[in-house]
């Protein structure tokens, strides 16, 4: 019987991150959404998150730059990202610091379905 | 030898022996020693103009310009003084003006009382000695060596310039030495016709480049020996000129090939730019509209869940959007491999177990009437690939061969061809890895495959006319290219070839 995640959707795109908040929500993830960098910062220090989906290209304090930050106070953070273009440098330093994985935009989302489920199990 | 007629006496009549004197073709004249004429016979009346009346007391003072007097004078004194005789080629202008060449042969009489004259004779120069006369001056002023050498190995003639050219002078006309001076190691030179350039350098050490021409033996003489006559021109200068002429004919096509360089490297600044300002384009776009395909995709995720298992029929237009997004998706792609917006994510990659994987996964979303079979031949070679580009490019390029032969698949009717078979094979050549994608379609004219790989030229209703250009430009960008055989009636063949394991050139 597979448990309920907390999983953090950072994206300033409000439709992406809404709709995919509402999608893990059916499958009784616990969903925080985030539109800018800090938010996620915050939302990680306040809360235990599972898994992040961080987007990649944001005004202010980019994917990466928050995902970083965010590996300082928690070292263990499972985060990916989702990118619309490779920001190919952006990402490289990402996996480096320990990002789990990219997802092209549009996702595919049966694969993040099926990722979340090996998760929870 | 027969015996004189004793009746026959000696001439003593003297004006008889002086009507033969005026007979003579040869002018006779004589001058007392103070060199006034005492006798003029009839030929020497016609040199001088004037009869003998008028010549008799006077001297050639007195009959020729005063230069040409003064000199035969000058020899006449000598004569009468010293007794000797003088025979000299020389011109004597008579009162016509007129300067007739003659042989003058001058001597002493001293008769029994002890009288001194002067007894002279002019015997006119034939023309043709004349003419010889103006040939040798003319060999002599030309500015050619000229040397003529008889079958015998005898120098005949050797004009002053010939001597000048070769460094040598009379004495030095050694025939074998001139021979392997002028003519190297030919063998019959002179004696052939023959015309050559070669070097010379003088005893002074001036090098100078010369056109050598021989005539040849020729029957120049009644006595049988034959000559050759062998000229030498000075083309030093001509040498040079032409060298410089080559030097400004080069200089000049290196400077064509420089405007030609600095024209191709301006055009190709603008490209660049142009392609700079494009993937810059392209990458916003993809973007911003890979957002909203995301959330559009995600919704309709959603859409299809809530109405999972509620019977209403929405499957169809579901799948819609589903295709809708994927198409915007991978134009977005080939746009970006179009413009090279991204540097290659290169990896070292085993080419055939790449491909396997692409092909099997390709082949499940090809028409159902659509074959397709491989023929790899790399035994595991590897090259260093942007494997996410190399799958657009291998997609698109099976993706055309099934449309060209059955377009979407669903009406058999319209398929070009009865048994749609696309055939992928691999294999190593000089060059690296050659990847053909044949199909056995309807092939295309002449026309179109010079044209199919411009961007935006599709023969398809529902192409962006990127995908060949795109794949082109990711092969491009591997070092290697895109080559395309077709003719109507006869399939395609793409070939598809890049190196095997090496650095990768970076993107534009």
């Amino acid at each position: 019987m597979s448990r309920s995640l907390n999983i953090l959707v950072l994206d300033d795109d409000v439709e992406n991150a809404e709709s995919l908040a509402e999608l893990f929500a059916m499958d009784d993830h616990k969903v925080i959404v985030a539109h800018d960098g800090q938010q996620a910062i915050e939302a990680f220090s306040l809360n235990k998150v599972d898994i992040g989906f961080f987007d990649v290209m944001m005004p202010g304090k980019n994917g990466v730059d928050s995902f970083i930050e965010i590996r300082k106070t928690h070292p263990d953070a499972q985060v990916y990202f989702m990118t619309g273009y490779s920001a190919d440098d952006l990402l490289k330093t990402a996996l480096e610091n320990g990002a789990k994985g990219v997802f092209g935009k549009p996702v595919d989302l049966p694969k993040v379905l099926e990722m979340l489920e090996k998760a929870a199990a | 030898m027969s015996s004189g007629n004793a009746a026959a006496q000696r001439i003593q009549d003297a004006s008889v022996l002086l009507d033969i004197l005026d007979n003579l073709p040869t002018s006779v004249f004589a001058k007392d020693e103070n060199l006034r004429f005492v006798y003029s016979n009839e030929a020497h009346c016609a040199i001088i103009g004037h009869p003998e009346a008028a010549l008799l007391g006077f001297s050639d003072s007195d009959f020729y310009p005063q230069a040409e007097a003064q000199e035969f004078l000058a020899r006449d004194r000598a004569v009468i003084e010293d007794g000797i005789t003088i025979e000299t080629e020389e011109a004597a202008t008579g009162a016509s003006g007129i300067s007739i060449p003659v042989l003058t042969r001058k001597t002493r009489l001293v008769t029994a009382g002890g009288k001194r004259y002067l007894i002279g004779t002019n015997a006119r120069l034939t023309e043709i000695h004349k003419r010889e006369e103006q040939y040798r001056a003319l060999a002599q002023t030309v500015p050619v060596g000229v040397w003529q050498v008889d079958e015998a190995g005898v120098t005949q003639f050797a004009n002053p310039r010939f001597l000048a050219y070769l460094g040598i002078d009379t004495d030095g006309l050694a025939t074998t030495e001139l021979i392997s001076k002028l003519g190297g190691a030919r063998q019959d030179f002179p004696g052939i016709t023959s015309r050559f350039e070669t070097d010379l350098t003088s005893s002074k050490g001036v090098e100078r480049r010369v056109l050598v021409i021989s005539s040849g033996w020729l029957s120049l003489s009644a006595d049988g020996l034959r000559s050759a006559i062998v000229s030498v021109v000075d083309i030093s200068e001509m040498t040079q000129l032409k060298r410089v002429n080559d030097e400004i004919n080069r200089l000049n096509s290196e400077l064509a090939d420089s405007v030609r360089k600095l024209r191709d490297a301006q055009d190709e600044i603008v490209r660049r730019r142009q392609m700079a300002q494009l993937g810059q384009l392209t990458a916003t776009v993809a973007h911003e509209i890979r957002n909203p395909l995301g959330a559009v995709r995600t919704a309709a995720f959603l859409i299809e869940r809530k109405l999972k298992d509620k019977g209403i029929d929405v499957e169809q237009q579901l799948a819609r959007i589903s295709n809708g997004i994927t198409r915007c998706d991978n134009i977005i792609s080939q746009l970006l491999d179009f413009s090279r917006a991204r540097a290659l994510q290169a990896e070292e990659t085993p080419v055939d177990e790449w491909l396997s994987r692409v092909v099997a996964e390709e082949a499940e979303k090809l028409p159902a009437s659509v074959t397709i079979e491989c023929d790899l031949g790399l035994a595991g070679a590897t090259a260093v690939i942007d494997c996410a580009r190399m799958n657009r490019v291998v997609v698109n390029l099976i993706s055309n061969a099934s449309e060209a032969m059955v377009g979407k698949g669903d009406d058999p009717a319209k398929f070009a061809t009865a048994e749609p078979r696309i055939l992928i094979a691999t294999r190593l050549t000089g060059r690296g890895i050659e990847l053909t994608v044949s199909d056995n379609g309807p092939g295309m004219a002449a026309e179109i495959r010079q044209r199919i790989l411009e961007p935006l030229f599709t023969t398809k209703s529902f192409g962006t006319g990127l995908g060949l250009p795109a794949a082109e430009k990711v092969l491009l960008e591997h070092n290697g290219g895109l080559e395309i055989a077709s003719a109507p009636g006869e399939g395609a063949t793409f070939m598809a070839w890049f190196p095997l394991s090496q650095p990768i050139m970076n993107a534009a």
